[in-house]
Protein backbone atom coordinates (compact mmCIF):
# COMPACT_ATOMS: atom_id res chain seq x y z
CA UNK A 1 0.00 0.00 0.00
CA UNK A 2 0.96 3.44 -0.49
CA UNK A 3 2.45 4.86 2.34
CA UNK A 4 1.86 8.49 1.90
CA UNK A 5 -1.74 8.01 2.48
CA UNK A 6 -0.65 7.51 6.24
CA UNK A 7 1.65 10.02 6.23
CA UNK A 8 -0.82 12.33 5.09
CA UNK A 9 -2.88 11.09 8.16
CA UNK A 10 -0.22 11.70 10.75
CA UNK A 11 0.62 15.06 9.09
CA UNK A 12 -2.84 15.97 9.66
CA UNK A 13 -3.21 15.15 13.09
CA UNK A 14 0.25 16.76 14.26
CA UNK A 15 -0.66 19.64 13.00
CA UNK A 16 -3.97 19.70 14.99
CA UNK A 17 -1.75 18.66 18.07
CA UNK A 18 0.65 21.86 17.85
CA UNK A 19 -2.39 23.97 17.27
CA UNK A 20 -3.63 25.28 20.14
CA UNK A 21 -0.77 26.98 22.09
CA UNK A 22 -3.05 28.10 24.69
CA UNK A 23 -3.68 24.56 25.91
CA UNK A 24 -0.09 23.55 25.87
CA UNK A 25 0.18 26.56 28.38
CA UNK A 26 -2.74 25.86 29.93
CA UNK A 27 -1.37 21.97 30.43
CA UNK A 28 2.32 22.92 31.54
CA UNK A 29 0.67 25.04 34.66
CA UNK A 30 -1.66 21.97 35.87
CA UNK A 31 1.14 19.21 35.40
CA UNK A 32 3.67 21.54 37.71
CA UNK A 33 0.77 22.05 40.07
CA UNK A 34 -0.03 17.85 40.26
CA UNK A 35 3.89 17.25 40.23
CA UNK A 36 4.42 19.75 43.13
CA UNK A 37 2.21 18.34 45.10
CA UNK A 38 3.53 14.81 44.35
CA UNK A 39 6.87 15.99 44.72
CA UNK A 40 6.22 17.37 48.44
CA UNK A 41 4.36 14.16 49.33
CA UNK A 42 7.56 12.03 48.66
CA UNK A 43 9.64 14.77 50.42
CA UNK A 44 7.40 14.10 53.37
CA UNK A 45 7.74 10.19 52.81
CA UNK A 46 11.32 10.18 52.42
CA UNK A 47 11.89 12.78 55.46
CA UNK A 48 10.12 10.97 57.89
CA UNK A 49 11.35 7.24 56.98
CA UNK A 50 14.83 7.74 55.49
CA UNK A 51 16.23 4.19 56.11
CA UNK A 52 13.10 2.27 54.73
CA UNK A 53 15.62 1.45 51.40
CA UNK A 54 13.14 2.12 48.79
CA UNK A 55 14.34 1.09 45.06
CA UNK A 56 13.87 4.95 43.75
CA UNK A 57 15.80 7.18 45.66
CA UNK A 58 14.46 10.53 46.34
CA UNK A 59 16.50 12.41 43.89
CA UNK A 60 15.20 9.60 41.04
CA UNK A 61 11.69 9.51 42.42
CA UNK A 62 11.70 13.24 41.78
CA UNK A 63 13.16 13.01 38.45
CA UNK A 64 10.52 10.23 37.64
CA UNK A 65 7.72 12.47 38.47
CA UNK A 66 8.68 15.24 36.38
CA UNK A 67 9.52 13.09 33.33
CA UNK A 68 6.07 11.12 34.20
CA UNK A 69 3.97 14.85 33.97
CA UNK A 70 5.88 16.08 30.92
CA UNK A 71 4.50 12.95 29.06
CA UNK A 72 0.86 12.63 30.00
CA UNK A 73 -0.69 13.43 27.22
CA UNK A 74 1.39 10.54 25.63
CA UNK A 75 -0.66 8.22 27.58
CA UNK A 76 -3.45 6.10 25.60
CA UNK A 77 -6.07 8.07 28.11
CA UNK A 78 -8.95 6.90 25.26
CA UNK A 79 -9.45 6.69 21.71
CA UNK A 80 -8.32 8.91 18.70
CA UNK A 81 -11.45 11.89 18.55
CA UNK A 82 -11.63 12.09 15.02
CA UNK A 83 -12.73 7.81 15.33
CA UNK A 84 -15.10 8.77 18.24
CA UNK A 85 -16.69 11.70 16.47
CA UNK A 86 -17.01 9.37 13.06
CA UNK A 87 -18.75 6.56 15.38
CA UNK A 88 -20.68 8.87 17.19
CA UNK A 89 -22.11 10.44 13.89
CA UNK A 90 -21.69 7.55 11.35
CA UNK A 91 -19.30 9.57 9.54
CA UNK A 92 -16.96 5.82 10.12
CA UNK A 93 -18.33 4.50 7.06
CA UNK A 94 -16.53 6.92 4.97
CA UNK A 95 -13.19 5.13 6.51
CA UNK A 96 -14.58 2.28 5.85
CA UNK A 97 -14.72 2.74 2.25
CA UNK A 98 -10.79 4.31 1.87
CA UNK A 99 -8.71 2.38 -0.44
CA UNK A 100 -6.05 1.81 2.79
CA UNK A 101 -5.47 -0.35 5.37
CA UNK A 102 -7.58 0.57 8.12
CA UNK A 103 -5.59 -0.06 11.23
CA UNK A 104 -2.35 1.46 9.43
CA UNK A 105 -4.87 4.96 8.86
CA UNK A 106 -6.25 4.96 12.35
CA UNK A 107 -2.95 4.31 14.21
CA UNK A 108 -0.55 6.88 11.77
CA UNK A 109 -3.10 9.68 12.55
CA UNK A 110 -3.65 7.97 16.67
CA UNK A 111 0.48 7.96 16.59
CA UNK A 112 0.58 11.39 15.38
CA UNK A 113 -2.11 13.16 17.84
CA UNK A 114 -0.34 11.54 21.26
CA UNK A 115 3.33 12.88 19.36
CA UNK A 116 1.65 16.30 18.65
CA UNK A 117 0.23 16.62 21.69
CA UNK A 118 3.30 15.52 24.11
CA UNK A 119 6.39 16.48 22.51
CA UNK A 120 4.96 20.43 22.80
CA UNK A 121 4.72 20.08 26.41
CA UNK A 122 7.57 17.88 27.28
CA UNK A 123 9.77 19.31 25.73
CA UNK A 124 8.95 22.86 27.51
CA UNK A 125 8.29 21.24 31.03
CA UNK A 126 11.64 19.70 30.75
CA UNK A 127 13.00 22.91 30.34
CA UNK A 128 10.74 24.42 33.32
CA UNK A 129 11.84 21.66 35.44
CA UNK A 130 15.47 20.60 34.75
CA UNK A 131 17.78 23.86 33.66
CA UNK A 132 15.12 26.56 34.66
CA UNK A 133 14.37 25.21 38.01
CA UNK A 134 17.73 24.58 38.75
CA UNK A 135 19.10 28.27 37.97
CA UNK A 136 16.47 29.56 40.21
CA UNK A 137 17.97 27.72 43.48
CA UNK A 138 15.53 24.49 43.38
CA UNK A 139 18.03 22.11 41.98
CA UNK A 140 17.50 19.70 44.72
CA UNK A 141 13.30 19.69 43.31
CA UNK A 142 14.48 19.65 39.81
CA UNK A 143 14.70 16.54 37.00
CA UNK A 144 18.48 15.43 36.78
CA UNK A 145 20.29 14.41 33.28
CA UNK A 146 20.03 11.38 32.70
CA UNK A 147 22.29 8.56 34.33
CA UNK A 148 24.76 8.00 31.82
CA UNK A 149 25.00 8.71 27.98
CA UNK A 150 24.49 4.89 27.33
CA UNK A 151 20.97 5.39 29.66
CA UNK A 152 20.41 8.35 27.51
CA UNK A 153 20.80 6.45 24.25
CA UNK A 154 18.75 3.36 25.83
CA UNK A 155 15.94 5.60 26.67
CA UNK A 156 15.82 7.10 23.52
CA UNK A 157 14.50 4.35 21.53
CA UNK A 158 13.03 2.83 24.55
CA UNK A 159 10.79 6.38 24.72
CA UNK A 160 10.05 5.52 20.71
CA UNK A 161 8.85 1.83 21.73
CA UNK A 162 6.42 3.22 24.17
CA UNK A 163 5.40 6.03 21.70
CA UNK A 164 4.52 3.27 19.26
CA UNK A 165 3.06 1.36 22.02
CA UNK A 166 0.80 3.75 23.21
CA UNK A 167 -0.38 4.67 19.68
CA UNK A 168 -1.57 0.77 19.52
CA UNK A 169 -3.31 0.61 22.83
CA UNK A 170 -5.00 3.81 21.12
CA UNK A 171 -6.38 1.25 18.74
CA UNK A 172 -7.57 -0.90 20.87
CA UNK A 173 -10.12 1.96 22.09
CA UNK A 174 -10.87 3.01 18.57
CA UNK A 175 -12.05 -0.51 17.98
CA UNK A 176 -14.15 -0.58 21.60
CA UNK A 177 -15.32 2.75 20.36
CA UNK A 178 -16.49 1.15 16.80
CA UNK A 179 -18.62 -1.34 18.99
CA UNK A 180 -19.93 0.46 21.03
CA UNK A 181 -20.98 3.73 18.99
CA UNK A 182 -19.66 6.41 21.59
CA UNK A 183 -16.09 7.32 22.86
CA UNK A 184 -17.04 7.93 26.39
CA UNK A 185 -16.84 4.59 27.41
CA UNK A 186 -13.15 4.17 26.36
CA UNK A 187 -12.20 7.24 28.01
CA UNK A 188 -13.90 5.55 31.30
CA UNK A 189 -11.69 2.69 30.57
CA UNK A 190 -8.48 3.86 29.10
CA UNK A 191 -8.05 7.08 31.60
CA UNK A 192 -7.78 4.84 35.13
CA UNK A 193 -5.66 2.30 33.39
CA UNK A 194 -3.17 4.16 31.75
CA UNK A 195 -2.87 6.09 34.54
CA UNK A 196 -2.34 3.73 37.33
CA UNK A 197 -0.35 1.06 35.25
CA UNK A 198 2.17 3.67 33.40
CA UNK A 199 2.93 4.83 37.04
CA UNK A 200 1.46 8.19 36.38
CA UNK A 201 -0.11 7.89 40.00
CA UNK A 202 2.69 6.39 41.88
CA UNK A 203 6.28 5.50 40.02
CA UNK A 204 5.66 2.17 39.37
CA UNK A 205 8.97 0.74 41.67
CA UNK A 206 7.45 2.15 44.41
CA UNK A 207 4.15 -0.27 44.83
CA UNK A 208 4.13 -2.96 47.04
CA UNK A 209 6.95 -5.49 46.74
CA UNK A 210 4.82 -9.03 45.40
CA UNK A 211 3.53 -6.72 42.61
CA UNK A 212 6.58 -5.15 41.30
CA UNK A 213 7.26 -8.19 38.24
CA UNK A 214 3.95 -8.10 37.07
CA UNK A 215 3.84 -4.10 36.92
CA UNK A 216 6.68 -4.95 34.81
CA UNK A 217 5.50 -7.06 32.76
CA UNK A 218 2.25 -5.23 31.73
CA UNK A 219 1.84 -3.24 28.78
CA UNK A 220 1.27 -0.13 29.98
CA UNK A 221 4.58 -0.49 32.02
CA UNK A 222 6.02 0.10 28.34
CA UNK A 223 5.26 3.65 27.76
CA UNK A 224 6.58 5.77 29.77
CA UNK A 225 7.97 3.18 33.19
CA UNK A 226 10.22 1.33 31.31
CA UNK A 227 12.04 4.26 29.32
CA UNK A 228 12.34 6.20 32.42
CA UNK A 229 13.95 3.55 34.47
CA UNK A 230 16.29 3.20 31.72
CA UNK A 231 16.89 6.86 31.30
CA UNK A 232 17.61 6.99 35.53
CA UNK A 233 20.18 4.22 34.82
CA UNK A 234 17.69 2.19 37.77
CA UNK A 235 17.67 -1.35 38.13
CA UNK A 236 14.90 -3.31 36.00
CA UNK A 237 14.21 -7.63 36.20
CA UNK A 238 15.54 -8.61 33.40
CA UNK A 239 17.69 -6.37 32.49
CA UNK A 240 17.83 -2.89 30.32
CA UNK A 241 17.31 -5.55 27.10
CA UNK A 242 14.80 -7.81 28.71
CA UNK A 243 12.87 -4.28 29.13
CA UNK A 244 12.90 -3.92 25.82
CA UNK A 245 12.29 -7.23 24.69
CA UNK A 246 8.95 -6.57 27.21
CA UNK A 247 7.86 -3.08 25.29
CA UNK A 248 8.43 -5.49 21.60
CA UNK A 249 6.48 -8.20 22.48
CA UNK A 250 3.74 -6.46 23.23
CA UNK A 251 3.61 -4.45 20.40
CA UNK A 252 3.34 -7.53 18.35
CA UNK A 253 0.89 -9.50 20.44
CA UNK A 254 -1.33 -6.59 20.29
CA UNK A 255 -1.04 -5.53 16.65
CA UNK A 256 -1.71 -9.06 15.99
CA UNK A 257 -4.51 -9.00 18.44
CA UNK A 258 -6.10 -5.81 17.77
CA UNK A 259 -6.21 -6.69 13.68
CA UNK A 260 -8.16 -9.62 14.41
CA UNK A 261 -10.68 -7.68 17.05
CA UNK A 262 -10.88 -4.96 14.28
CA UNK A 263 -11.67 -7.76 11.61
CA UNK A 264 -14.75 -9.08 13.78
CA UNK A 265 -15.97 -5.76 14.98
CA UNK A 266 -15.84 -4.30 11.26
CA UNK A 267 -17.37 -7.30 10.05
CA UNK A 268 -20.77 -6.83 11.96
CA UNK A 269 -20.64 -3.26 12.30
CA UNK A 270 -23.83 -1.54 12.59
CA UNK A 271 -23.36 2.33 11.54
CA UNK A 272 -25.63 4.74 12.82
CA UNK A 273 -26.76 8.47 11.93
CA UNK A 274 -27.65 9.75 9.27
CA UNK B 1 -33.59 18.95 27.60
CA UNK B 2 -35.09 20.96 25.61
CA UNK B 3 -38.57 19.53 25.64
CA UNK B 4 -38.52 20.03 29.74
CA UNK B 5 -38.68 23.99 28.81
CA UNK B 6 -41.69 25.11 30.72
CA UNK B 7 -44.95 24.91 28.76
CA UNK B 8 -46.53 26.20 31.35
CA UNK B 9 -44.96 29.93 32.35
CA UNK B 10 -46.17 28.92 36.53
CA UNK B 11 -43.38 26.34 36.68
CA UNK B 12 -41.55 27.59 40.18
CA UNK B 13 -37.88 27.58 39.79
CA UNK B 14 -37.45 24.13 42.22
CA UNK B 15 -40.07 22.23 39.77
CA UNK B 16 -38.34 23.44 36.63
CA UNK B 17 -34.95 22.13 38.52
CA UNK B 18 -36.65 18.76 39.00
CA UNK B 19 -37.76 18.63 35.16
CA UNK B 20 -34.96 19.58 33.49
CA UNK B 21 -33.20 16.52 35.98
CA UNK B 22 -35.19 14.39 35.06
CA UNK B 23 -34.75 14.60 31.42
CA UNK B 24 -30.66 14.70 31.94
CA UNK B 25 -30.76 11.33 33.75
CA UNK B 26 -33.23 9.85 30.99
CA UNK B 27 -30.59 10.99 28.44
CA UNK B 28 -27.71 9.57 30.32
CA UNK B 29 -29.51 6.16 30.52
CA UNK B 30 -29.99 6.23 26.75
CA UNK B 31 -26.81 4.64 26.16
CA UNK B 32 -26.86 2.13 29.15
CA UNK B 33 -23.31 0.11 28.02
CA UNK B 34 -21.55 3.56 27.51
CA UNK B 35 -23.16 4.64 30.98
CA UNK B 36 -22.16 1.39 33.11
CA UNK B 37 -18.08 1.91 31.88
CA UNK B 38 -18.10 5.34 32.88
CA UNK B 39 -20.00 4.52 36.42
CA UNK B 40 -17.62 1.93 36.45
CA UNK B 41 -14.48 3.70 35.12
CA UNK B 42 -15.02 6.38 37.75
CA UNK B 43 -15.51 3.88 40.77
CA UNK B 44 -12.12 2.82 40.01
CA UNK B 45 -10.07 5.39 38.72
CA UNK B 46 -11.21 7.50 41.70
CA UNK B 47 -10.23 3.74 43.73
CA UNK B 48 -7.05 3.77 42.69
CA UNK B 49 -6.27 6.86 43.51
CA UNK B 50 -6.53 6.08 47.16
CA UNK B 51 -4.70 2.76 46.43
CA UNK B 52 -1.60 4.86 45.93
CA UNK B 53 -1.36 6.45 48.82
CA UNK B 54 -2.19 3.18 50.17
CA UNK B 55 0.73 2.02 48.80
CA UNK B 56 3.07 4.90 50.06
CA UNK B 57 1.99 3.67 53.28
CA UNK B 58 3.16 -0.24 53.02
CA UNK B 59 6.53 0.90 52.06
CA UNK B 60 6.99 4.54 54.15
CA UNK B 61 4.91 3.78 57.03
CA UNK B 62 3.08 7.12 57.32
CA UNK B 63 2.60 10.36 55.30
CA UNK B 64 4.98 13.09 56.96
CA UNK B 65 3.94 11.53 60.43
CA UNK B 66 0.18 11.02 59.84
CA UNK B 67 -1.46 7.66 60.12
CA UNK B 68 -3.78 5.84 57.34
CA UNK B 69 -6.72 6.38 59.53
CA UNK B 70 -6.23 10.44 59.33
CA UNK B 71 -5.56 10.45 55.33
CA UNK B 72 -8.70 8.25 54.51
CA UNK B 73 -10.50 10.50 56.22
CA UNK B 74 -9.40 13.70 54.45
CA UNK B 75 -9.42 11.85 51.15
CA UNK B 76 -12.69 10.74 51.78
CA UNK B 77 -14.30 13.97 52.76
CA UNK B 78 -12.52 15.93 49.85
CA UNK B 79 -13.60 12.92 47.04
CA UNK B 80 -17.31 12.95 48.37
CA UNK B 81 -17.55 16.83 48.65
CA UNK B 82 -16.06 17.04 44.93
CA UNK B 83 -18.36 14.40 43.82
CA UNK B 84 -21.62 16.63 44.86
CA UNK B 85 -20.59 19.17 42.94
CA UNK B 86 -19.60 17.49 39.76
CA UNK B 87 -22.92 15.91 39.87
CA UNK B 88 -24.90 19.65 40.04
CA UNK B 89 -22.40 21.75 38.21
CA UNK B 90 -21.81 19.92 34.78
CA UNK B 91 -23.52 22.95 33.11
CA UNK B 92 -20.34 25.33 34.36
CA UNK B 93 -17.84 23.41 33.39
CA UNK B 94 -18.46 22.72 29.64
CA UNK B 95 -20.21 26.65 29.88
CA UNK B 96 -17.42 28.21 27.97
CA UNK B 97 -17.69 25.72 24.74
CA UNK B 98 -21.04 24.85 24.63
CA UNK B 99 -22.84 28.29 26.16
CA UNK B 100 -20.83 31.54 25.52
CA UNK B 101 -18.68 30.34 22.52
CA UNK B 102 -21.60 29.35 20.50
CA UNK B 103 -24.28 32.50 21.47
CA UNK B 104 -26.76 29.86 23.58
CA UNK B 105 -25.85 31.54 26.34
CA UNK B 106 -28.27 34.58 24.77
CA UNK B 107 -31.08 32.10 25.40
CA UNK B 108 -30.69 31.50 28.48
CA UNK B 109 -30.67 35.05 29.51
CA UNK B 110 -34.60 35.35 27.27
CA UNK B 111 -35.77 32.78 29.58
CA UNK B 112 -37.30 34.53 32.34
CA UNK B 113 -35.64 32.22 35.54
CA UNK B 114 -31.92 32.87 36.78
CA UNK B 115 -29.25 31.79 34.71
CA UNK B 116 -27.77 29.96 37.51
CA UNK B 117 -30.64 27.93 37.74
CA UNK B 118 -30.59 27.41 34.45
CA UNK B 119 -26.88 26.05 33.69
CA UNK B 120 -27.80 23.74 37.13
CA UNK B 121 -30.25 22.26 34.81
CA UNK B 122 -28.12 22.00 32.19
CA UNK B 123 -26.85 18.33 33.33
CA UNK B 124 -27.67 16.71 36.31
CA UNK B 125 -24.47 13.90 36.39
CA UNK B 126 -24.90 10.39 37.28
CA UNK B 127 -21.43 9.55 36.54
CA UNK B 128 -19.34 11.30 39.81
CA UNK B 129 -21.94 8.82 41.87
CA UNK B 130 -18.88 6.12 41.57
CA UNK B 131 -16.49 8.56 42.98
CA UNK B 132 -19.30 9.60 45.75
CA UNK B 133 -19.61 5.75 46.94
CA UNK B 134 -15.68 5.37 46.83
CA UNK B 135 -15.47 8.60 49.08
CA UNK B 136 -17.91 7.27 51.27
CA UNK B 137 -15.99 4.09 51.40
CA UNK B 138 -12.70 5.35 52.28
CA UNK B 139 -14.29 8.03 54.51
CA UNK B 140 -15.63 5.50 56.52
CA UNK B 141 -12.53 3.15 56.79
CA UNK B 142 -10.96 6.07 58.02
CA UNK B 143 -13.23 6.96 60.97
CA UNK B 144 -13.29 3.14 61.88
CA UNK B 145 -9.45 2.71 61.83
CA UNK B 146 -8.49 6.22 63.18
CA UNK B 147 -7.82 5.74 67.21
CA UNK B 148 -9.66 8.61 68.75
CA UNK B 149 -13.12 9.80 66.46
CA UNK B 150 -14.83 12.23 69.02
CA UNK B 151 -19.25 12.40 68.59
CA UNK B 152 -18.79 15.60 66.96
CA UNK B 153 -18.13 13.59 63.68
CA UNK B 154 -21.98 12.84 63.55
CA UNK B 155 -22.41 16.22 62.67
CA UNK B 156 -18.89 17.34 61.11
CA UNK B 157 -19.02 14.69 58.28
CA UNK B 158 -22.15 16.37 56.77
CA UNK B 159 -20.93 20.20 57.36
CA UNK B 160 -17.49 19.78 56.14
CA UNK B 161 -19.20 17.78 53.01
CA UNK B 162 -21.76 20.73 52.16
CA UNK B 163 -18.56 23.35 53.01
CA UNK B 164 -16.60 21.60 50.40
CA UNK B 165 -19.43 20.65 47.75
CA UNK B 166 -20.10 24.62 48.42
CA UNK B 167 -16.73 25.53 47.77
CA UNK B 168 -16.22 23.59 44.45
CA UNK B 169 -19.25 24.61 43.06
CA UNK B 170 -17.88 27.61 43.73
CA UNK B 171 -14.88 26.74 41.85
CA UNK B 172 -16.86 25.62 38.69
CA UNK B 173 -19.14 28.97 39.22
CA UNK B 174 -15.86 31.30 38.97
CA UNK B 175 -14.52 29.24 36.10
CA UNK B 176 -17.84 29.80 34.23
CA UNK B 177 -17.43 33.39 34.85
CA UNK B 178 -14.26 33.49 33.74
CA UNK B 179 -15.55 32.58 29.90
CA UNK B 180 -17.06 35.63 29.92
CA UNK B 181 -13.47 36.87 29.47
CA UNK B 182 -11.52 34.54 27.79
CA UNK B 183 -14.96 32.51 25.81
CA UNK B 184 -13.23 28.73 25.66
CA UNK B 185 -13.21 27.09 28.52
CA UNK B 186 -9.49 27.55 30.60
CA UNK B 187 -7.90 24.25 31.33
CA UNK B 188 -5.98 25.78 34.19
CA UNK B 189 -9.17 25.84 36.12
CA UNK B 190 -8.79 22.26 36.30
CA UNK B 191 -5.91 22.82 39.14
CA UNK B 192 -8.31 23.94 41.60
CA UNK B 193 -10.50 21.45 41.23
CA UNK B 194 -8.82 17.83 40.36
CA UNK B 195 -5.64 19.98 41.49
CA UNK B 196 -7.44 20.66 44.73
CA UNK B 197 -8.98 17.20 45.27
CA UNK B 198 -5.26 15.65 44.64
CA UNK B 199 -4.18 18.51 47.21
CA UNK B 200 -6.97 18.25 49.72
CA UNK B 201 -6.18 14.25 50.10
CA UNK B 202 -2.95 15.03 51.98
CA UNK B 203 -2.56 16.87 55.74
CA UNK B 204 -1.70 20.39 55.29
CA UNK B 205 1.39 20.22 57.10
CA UNK B 206 3.02 18.17 54.48
CA UNK B 207 3.06 21.74 51.91
CA UNK B 208 5.46 24.52 51.66
CA UNK B 209 4.16 27.34 53.54
CA UNK B 210 3.21 29.45 50.60
CA UNK B 211 0.89 26.46 49.37
CA UNK B 212 -1.00 26.65 53.06
CA UNK B 213 -1.71 29.57 52.96
CA UNK B 214 -3.28 29.74 49.77
CA UNK B 215 -5.35 26.32 50.31
CA UNK B 216 -6.73 28.34 53.38
CA UNK B 217 -7.38 31.86 52.67
CA UNK B 218 -7.25 31.89 48.61
CA UNK B 219 -8.75 28.67 48.24
CA UNK B 220 -10.38 27.33 51.21
CA UNK B 221 -9.83 23.67 50.89
CA UNK B 222 -8.36 23.21 54.54
CA UNK B 223 -11.43 24.93 55.99
CA UNK B 224 -13.60 22.57 54.31
CA UNK B 225 -11.08 19.16 54.56
CA UNK B 226 -8.27 19.71 57.09
CA UNK B 227 -9.05 21.13 59.93
CA UNK B 228 -12.80 19.59 60.24
CA UNK B 229 -10.83 15.98 60.54
CA UNK B 230 -8.60 17.56 63.01
CA UNK B 231 -11.84 18.19 64.83
CA UNK B 232 -13.66 15.03 63.80
CA UNK B 233 -10.43 12.73 65.16
CA UNK B 234 -9.71 15.42 68.27
CA UNK B 235 -5.84 15.56 66.59
CA UNK B 236 -3.81 18.77 67.65
CA UNK B 237 -2.95 20.62 65.02
CA UNK B 238 0.44 21.01 64.35
CA UNK B 239 0.59 24.15 63.21
CA UNK B 240 -1.22 25.12 66.30
CA UNK B 241 -4.53 26.30 64.84
CA UNK B 242 -7.56 25.54 68.13
CA UNK B 243 -9.40 22.52 67.26
CA UNK B 244 -12.95 24.55 67.58
CA UNK B 245 -11.72 26.04 64.43
CA UNK B 246 -12.62 23.03 62.24
CA UNK B 247 -16.44 23.20 63.76
CA UNK B 248 -16.80 26.46 62.28
CA UNK B 249 -13.97 26.24 59.03
CA UNK B 250 -16.15 24.46 56.60
CA UNK B 251 -18.73 27.90 56.65
CA UNK B 252 -15.54 29.28 54.30
CA UNK B 253 -16.76 26.93 51.29
CA UNK B 254 -20.04 28.87 51.77
CA UNK B 255 -18.37 32.15 51.71
CA UNK B 256 -16.71 31.34 48.49
CA UNK B 257 -19.52 29.72 46.85
CA UNK B 258 -21.39 33.36 47.43
CA UNK B 259 -18.08 35.61 46.50
CA UNK B 260 -17.80 33.17 42.85
CA UNK B 261 -21.99 33.89 42.81
CA UNK B 262 -20.87 37.87 43.25
CA UNK B 263 -18.36 37.30 40.26
CA UNK B 264 -20.58 35.47 38.54
CA UNK B 265 -23.83 38.44 38.67
CA UNK B 266 -20.68 40.93 37.47
CA UNK B 267 -19.79 38.63 34.89
CA UNK B 268 -23.44 38.13 32.96
CA UNK B 269 -24.10 42.16 33.94
CA UNK B 270 -21.18 42.97 31.14
CA UNK B 271 -21.67 40.09 29.18
CA UNK B 272 -21.51 41.09 25.52
CA UNK B 273 -22.76 37.65 22.88
CA UNK B 274 -20.23 36.30 20.56
CA UNK B 275 -22.68 33.39 18.32
CA UNK B 276 -24.95 34.79 15.30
Amino acid sequence: MKPRAYLTAFGLQWKIGLRYRIAVVAGLVAQMWFGAISLMAYAAVYHHAPDVGAPLTLRQAMTYTWLQQSLFTLLPLGCLPAVGDAARTGAIIYDLLRPVDLWNWWLSASLARLLGNAVPRAVLLACVAGPLAALAGLGAWSLAPPASPGAALLAAASFALGALLSATIVMLWNVMTARTLSPLGSYAIGTPLAVLLSGMLLPLPLYPEWARIVLVLQPFAGITDIPIRLYLGASLPGGPLGALGVQIFWLVAMTLGGRLWMRRIIDRLEVQGA
Amino acid sequence: MHNAKSRNASVSGLALYRRMAWASIVAQLRYPGTFFLQMTGNFVTTLLGFFGIWSLFQRFGSIGGWDLGAVAVLYGLVNVAFSVSETLGRGFEVFGGEYVRTGQFDRLLLRPRPTLLLLLGHELRLRPIGRFLQGAFVLGAGLWLAPHVSWSAVWLVPWAITGGAAMFLGVLIGQAALCFKTVEGLEVVNVLTYGGVEAGQYPLTMFSRWLRRFLTWGLPLAGVCYYPALAMLAHPDPLGMPLAFGMVSPAMGFVFLGLMIWVWRKGVASYVSSGS
